[in-house]
């Protein structure tokens, strides 16, 4: 195995290609850096990452390079050796490497790389307002961040500072802070190489040079939000999150977007139960980097004053709010009466947008009230075609495609699917049973977009005449109903979503729900007479039992998820 | 479209073959189209970018780089005159120059004199060292400018407007 | 000292020395032609890396060794692209050599051409030489209608074409990958190394990038041979293996406060007092010279009056200017070897001033330590020549000149060296007179009128 000595800890590094600061990494030493991201190009210019770099020759000697170099760079292959600023805090439990006399002679190891880091510094601070009281970015900032861990104390510099004009008009949704820019172009890469629009590029040269668009082409691409998350500093500002929030406010929690079949991870930011932000949590197996626009700000439904917060019955033709104590037993009873009344006439939706764990618990319950009762996949949302990235110039699709947004707009249909298939066989579509003359409906939605719904819901449906929706938003499904249950969103909620690629992800609740709305689980538990604490993992450990699909998930599950084994 | 002329627009698609990528006729085309209308508009830069298969931001990012073209809203006269600013002709007066043709022409550098007919620039190290303090006329060398020398070229540049 | 006949200026000043008429009747092409028909790309090469011809651009680095680089046998294209981006301040020998003999470097063009096996040469002239832009139009499209350039030339399969291609006034396009970034359509932001131009250069393809006077001095050698361009310069300094010598003649140009500011060829190794003294006429209006500038702004600064170390009653004055003589006085190196001369009536400080106003205006902006860097000493010496500096600054000065630049290893380009050792050999060199500047709080004569011209 190739092994790379850092801070004079060996580390095997594998056969892929790595530099140094995933050699480091991997040692368990971090190297600060700004320009460089794993998903783009190397461009080697903030200078923050670098290190000192020699090799060790199997006999142990030790060669050092006498000049730092950028960490991002420079690829270590077997026997490199990395010296980081950070070489004095090394543990110590490591022997140390024979370096050379006349490479300690001019400077202790990492003296160089420490001085060089903080020399850096030094110049990003040059023109930047230090503003940092009023930067929404201050908390997060790699900036500020850095300075305080390797910078110097104070600045030298007494000489007026460029103050480039800011730049509101940017895009629609970012705002640029210029004079906070420190020019790692990780913006200008993003628009070029991920998304290909190209909308962003440094105009000018030298210390007068900034981030721009060109005029009449704001920044307005679907992954455009990615670019704040991009930015080290609080340079690009996202106009959705700008001063709502200071960020050692927010608790961060691990969630999966709800809004198409891509499923990608992301970080929900909250405070007091309530979503700010999301942003994309690197998953390889899911999304890769990034998130797309849809998802990042498709979290402020879960905030709407529309939404249903708490459970109606339809009296006189009119709703009228009631309490989950009075109408659980109503439904229960009204639910097992049209069974027994007419159990082929009984229909059960099961949205795509229900968890694994509630789908599987409905499933359990409905078809526990007579295998006759029809499981039906809820109706899945479809907007146009899938749109991949990078595009060309023209605004065609290039392989290869580093990002998809996918053109089916709910995150769980492949785990819904999963639970029908185990209860009955098949999966029915909604539009299956949509003319069948049904009796009775049990409709569990959670559709975050009423539009979307009712444009997936067949031409000229009409409700049975005993009907109980659960949903997020008025729509024609619970206009029609009897009963309309508040749903949760995905925020609200642990479980699992199994994306398009059969990856299957459990995620953490971020919020409350509000008071009177009962999570699904929950019901399900009520509904099945159930007792005890109501903990999606071990619905998920049921599950998995019960479903061959799902049974990696009875499993400790890694944090990206685990892929489902389809057969061919 | 419409800020290109039909002769600037075939003389760029003539330049793409002599390189291996359409990007590379980026300078050239800019040279092109602000030689002859002396100035580079946003609409022309679009349409550059356009016959070019390039994003216009890719343009500009070029075009501004090189601090030469003067964009939207910005036009040269009917001359450009740098006068360089360089070491070798700071020493022999080049400050004191760029001061004279300054006051002699009532602008400053980076503007143009009212009646349209020179737009002044300060130039870095133009290589006419051997005849400092210089000057670039366009893009021809004018060397040893004194200030009597400027008075004389600024009013030929005056009168050829 | 023996009068030096000039071979690279030899047809500068004679009528029609830009045309083709002229130059084949001095002979020109001759030599390509008998390249062409009876040698081996591989003996060109062999020819040019024995000669110990080095780079004339700045960085003297074996033309012919950089040649060898190229990957032997690629299915090609392979690119060469001349650097005429001339603009490091004070040097104009490529100027002289475009304007009034451009088939001299045409030839050499051909003769690399056909040694590294390119059959396309992109000429990269700075967009401030209109006149030298005009020449080599004419000179290259004589040489088409000759058959000199395109397909079958001396009717064999040799086949080139050269693309003029014009800059747009930025420095760096002179560092050969600013040059390919420019010449792609970019901006000029050099790029990281490796990979090296030869392996992956303009358009992802190996790519030869060589100055004009190089190729110049490549005609001379292949015509007159290596026995003619060893017998002049300077020899590799035995005591240094890694000394690869300073054969060969160079053109000097002179620049600042001499009385002949021009171009003058001579042998590698003339000192820079005899050049200014001798070859100039010395220094303007009978004063002595204080600082001169051996090599391009971004060599840094000798101090005329400074002994030099070892050498009885000798001063930096006395340096030879080969590749190895500006170093031994903590110069960056030879560079183009265009000397500037500051005669003792000019304050430092203005002097400083100017330099860090070029490197701040021509920082590419790309890598921190250079765009903060070159910024920041401007503000610096422009608060001095304003007559507000203040003690600390000079520290700060050396401080950021000395690490900033590729030989730290905090930069992508050799641009921040540039820009910090004219800083930092200045304010070493000619300290007392900036700490009296300061002291006395001296406000330049020029700080009155000239607002800070950042851009």
């Amino acid at each position: 195995m190739p092994t790379v000595y850092v801070n004079d800890r060996p580390v095997e590094v594998g056969t892929g290609k790595l530099n140094c600061i995933q050699a480091a990494e991997k040692a368990g030493v971090f190297v600060p850096s700004y320009c460089w991201h794993e998903a783009l190009t190397v461009v080697a210019s903030c200078r923050m990452c670098l290190v000192e770099v020699g090799e060790r020759k199997p006999d142990g000697t030790v060669v050092m390079q006498p000049k730092v170099v950028p960490g991002c760079q420079t690829p270590v292959r077997d026997g490199t050796v990395v010296v980081t600023g950070e070489y004095a805090k090394r543990s110590g439990a490591d022997a140390p490497l024979a370096y050379p006399a006349d490479y300690t002679k001019v400077a202790e190891p990492g003296d160089r790389a420490k001085r060089a880091q903080a020399d850096t510094l030094e110049g990003l601070l040059i023109n930047h307002p230090l503003d940092c009281p009023v930067c929404d970015k201050a908390g997060e900032c790699k900036l500020q961040d850095y300075s305080y861990k390797y910078g110097r104390s104070e600045s030298r510099m007494v000489d007026e500072k460029n103050q480039p004009p800011n730049k509101p008009g940017l895009s629609s949704k970012i705002t640029l802070f210029t004079d906070r820019c420190i020019m790692c172009t990780r913006c200008v890469r993003f628009t070029r190489e991920i998304t290909g629009t190209g909308e962003l590029a440094v105009m000018g040269r030298g210390h007068h040079e900034e981030i721009d668009t060109f005029p009449g082409r704001p920044l307005e691409n679907k992954l455009a939000g990615n670019v704040v998350d991009l930015c080290p500093v609080g340079a690009l500002g996202s106009k959705d999150f700008l001063y709502k929030q200071r960020v050692w406010y927010l608790k961060e929690s691990a969630g999966v977007c709800s809004r198409c079949a891509t499923g990608c991870s992301v970080q929900v930011d909250t405070n007091k139960d309530i979503v700010y932000r999301l942003r994309s949590r690197e998953n390889p197996e899911a999304q890769g980097h990034f998130i797309c626009d849809e998802g990042r700000y498709g979290y402020h439904f879960v905030n709407s004053g529309e939404r249903f917060v708490r459970p109606m019955a339809k009296a006189d033709g009119r709703f009228k709010p009631a309490t989950w104590g009075q109408l659980t037993p109503v439904l229960k009873k009204e639910v097992t009466d049209a069974v027994t009344v007419n159990a082929k006439g009984f229909a059960a939706v099961l949205s795509p947008f229900l968890t694994v764990e509630e789908a599987f618990l409905f499933a359990t319950f409905f078809k526990g009230l007579s295998k006759d009762v029809r499981l039906v996949l809820g109706p899945v949302p479809v907007v146009g075609a899938d749109d991949t990235y990078p595009k060309d110039v023209r605004g065609n699709p290039v392989e290869p495609v580093k990002f998809t947004i996918r053109a089916e707009k709910c995150p769980n249909r492949k785990g819904v699917e999963a639970v029908l298939r185990h209860f009955q066989g098949a999966v029915v579509p909604f539009a299956d049973v949509a003319g069948d003359g049904l009796a009775a409906m049990w409709f569990a939605g959670g559709y975050p977009d009423k539009d979307q719904l009712e444009a997936a819901l067949p031409g000229g449906w009409t409700a049975p005449p005993l009907l109980v929706a659960q949903d997020l938003f008025a729509n024609v499904v619970t206009a029609s109903a009897k009963y309309v249950l508040p749903a949760t969103a995905a925020f609200e909620k642990e479980g699992t979503f199994v994306n398009h690629a059969f990856l299957a992800q459990p995620f953490a609740r971020a919020v409350k729900p509000p008071v009177e709305v009962r999570p699904e689980l929950q019901l399900a538990f009520d509904l099945l007479g159930r007792r005890g604490l109501v903990q999606a993992a071990a619905v998920r450990a049921e599950a998995a039992k019960a479903v061959p699909l799902l049974a990696p998930l009875g499993l400790d599950v890694p944090g990206n998820g685990v892929r489902l084994a389809v057969k061919a | 479209m419409g800020a290109l002329t039909d002769d600037i627009r075939e003389k760029i698609k003539g330049l793409i073959p002599l390189y291996p990528r359409k990007q590379a006729v980026t300078l050239p085309a800019l040279h092109l189209v602000h030689d002859e209308m002396r100035t580079v508009s946003n609409e022309a830069v679009a349409e550059i970018a356009d016959l070019l298969d390039l994003h216009p931001s890719e343009v500009a990012d070029t075009m501004t780089f090189y601090a030469f073209f003067k964009g939207e809203g910005e036009k040269l006269g009917k001359t450009r005159l740098w006068v360089c600013r360089g070491l070798a002709c700071m020493l022999r007066g080049a400050y004191e120059l760029i001061e004279h043709c300054e006051g002699k022409l009532g602008v400053h550098c980076g503007q143009t004199t009212p009646d349209g007919a020179v737009t002044l620039e300060f130039a870095e190290c133009i290589g006419a060292c051997d005849g400092a303090p210089a000057c670039l006329k366009e893009d021809v060398h004018v060397m040893n400018v004194t200030p009597e020398r400027a008075d004389e070229l600024i009013a030929e540049l005056k009168l050829k407007s | 000292m023996a009068t030096y006949e000039p071979v690279l200026l030899a047809r500068i000043g004679k009528p029609g020395s830009a045309s083709l008429e002229g130059y084949r009747a001095d002979g020109g092409y001759a030599t390509a032609e008998r390249a062409v028909k009876d040698l081996k790309p591989e003996q060109v090469t062999a020819q040019v890396k024995d000669s110990g011809l080095r780079g004339r651009g700045g960085a003297g680095f074996p033309t012919g060794l950089k040649w060898t680089f190229l990957p032997k046998d690629h299915p090609g294209p392979v690119y060469l692209c001349i650097n005429a981006d001339e603009s490091e301040p004070c040097t104009y020998n490529n100027r002289i050599l475009m304007e009034k003999d451009p088939h001299q470097v045409l030839e050499g063009i051909l003769l690399a051409c056909f040694a590294v096996k390119s059959k396309k040469a992109f000429f990269y002239i700075r967009y401030e030489y209109g006149d030298a832009y005009r020449a080599l139009r004419n000179a290259v499209d004589e040489l088409y209608a000759a058959g000199l350039l395109g397909k079958n030339i001396f009717g064999t399969d040799f086949e080139l074409d050269v693309v003029l291609h014009r800059g747009a006034g930025a420095y760096i396009c002179g560092e050969e990958t600013g040059l390919i970034e420019s010449l792609e359509g970019k901006r000029a932001w050099p790029r990281i190394k490796p990979p090296f131009p030869a392996v992956v250069g303009a358009f992802r393809k190996p790519t030869l990038v060589n100055n004009v006077e190089t190729l110049a001095c490549v005609t001379q050698i292949v015509k007159m041979g290596n026995d003619w361009f060893k017998s002049l310069g300077v020899p590799p300094d035995p005591k240094n293996p890694r000394d690869a010598g300073s054969y060969g003649p160079k053109l000097y140009t002179l620049a600042g406060h001499v009385n002949e500011p021009k171009c003058v060829e001579l042998p590698m190794g003339v000192t820079l007092r005899d050049l200014v003294e001798v070859h100039g006429g010395g220094v303007w209006k009978g004063r002595k010279a204080k600082a001169v500038n051996p090599g391009g702004l971004s060599m840094g600064y000798v101090d005329v009056l400074a002994p030099l170390k070892g050498e009885d009653g000798k001063t930096e004055y006395d340096i030879p200017l080969d590749f190895n003589g500006p170093g031994k006085v903590g110069c960056l190196g030879l560079g183009t070897a265009a000397v500037t001369v500051v005669d003792d009536a000019t304050s430092m400080v203005d002097v400083l001033h100017n330099t860090c106003q070029f490197f701040a205006h021509e920082s590419c902006g790309q890598c921190t330590p250079c765009r903060e860097g070159t910024g920041w000493m401007l503000k610096i010496t422009d608060r001095l020549r304003r007559g507000q500096g203040k003690r600390e600054d000079l520290d700060i000065l050396v401080e950021v000149a000395d690490r900033i630049g590729i030989m730290p290893g905090t930069t992508i380009c050799g641009l921040a060296d540039g820009a910090g050792w004219p800083v930092k050999t200045a304010i070493r060199k000619f300290r007392g007179e900036f700490e009296a500047a300061i002291r006395d709080g001296s406000r330049s004569r020029y700080a009155k009128s000239l607002a800070m011209a950042g851009h």
